[in-house]
């Protein structure tokens, strides 16, 4: 039996609405997703999925930021705080959003200091997750 | 709710829901396996905050 040619096995799949629409590509859903947690499910038309992407993440989000977590800026002389700022810049609206309006600069002797930082840290690195899930339903690899 | 419990528990439901919702496709097992998670990652905070305080007491 002949196996089929490499061309056709790789063809890239064009992801589909059910009304046949073509549905956004992986950028776009990626970067959609780093924006708005859950926003790559939405334009993949999995709004179920989105919602409680959104609802949790940015909530997570929100209660690290009210334990009194910090914000922390990317510091190449500590490598450990340079992990945790690129773990909360996986959800950069509301880590845009928290910089901008002046929140998490950090209680430090707050009882939940540790924790708020726990729930920011967290909520980047699942919001990463949810990226890469998005964005194997935008290029077909995983099916919808 | 600033007791170690509620924000252990808290952030427990909050990582489950988004896992369940990313491995599974269908609501009810959604849930299913979200309640999975929550209970495992609660239990093993309890046991592995046991074996500490008996290990350091």
């Amino acid at each position: 039996m002949t196996p089929p040619p490499r061309s056709a096995a790789r063809a890239p799949r064009s992801p589909r609405t059910a009304d046949g629409s073509a549905r956004p590509g992986a950028v776009a859903t990626a970067l959609a997703g780093w924006f708005v947690p859950g926003a790559g499910h939405a334009l993949q038309g999995q709004a179920q999925k989105a919602a409680v992407f959104a609802l949790v993440l940015i909530l997570m989000f929100a209660i690290g930021l009210g334990l009194g977590g910090r914000l922390f800026a990317f510091q190449t002389a500590d490598p450990l705080t340079f992990l945790v700022a690129a773990a909360e810049w996986g959800a950069l609206g509301p880590r845009a959003i928290g910089a901008l309006t002046g929140l998490g600069r950090g209680d430090v002797v707050a009882v939940t200091y540790e924790y708020g930082n726990a729930f920011l840290i967290a909520s980047g690195l699942l919001n990463v997750l949810v990226i890469l899930d998005a964005v194997d339903l935008a290029s077909g690899r995983k099916p919808q | 709710m600033t007791t170690h419990l509620g924000v252990m528990l808290l952030f427990a439901a909050s990582v489950a829901a988004v896992f369940g919702a990313l491995l599974r496709d269908e609501p009810r097992s959604q849930a299913r396996l979200a309640a999975r998670i929550f209970l495992g990652l609660v239990l093993a905070a309890y046991g592995l905050g046991w074996v500490l305080y008996l290990a350091f007491a």
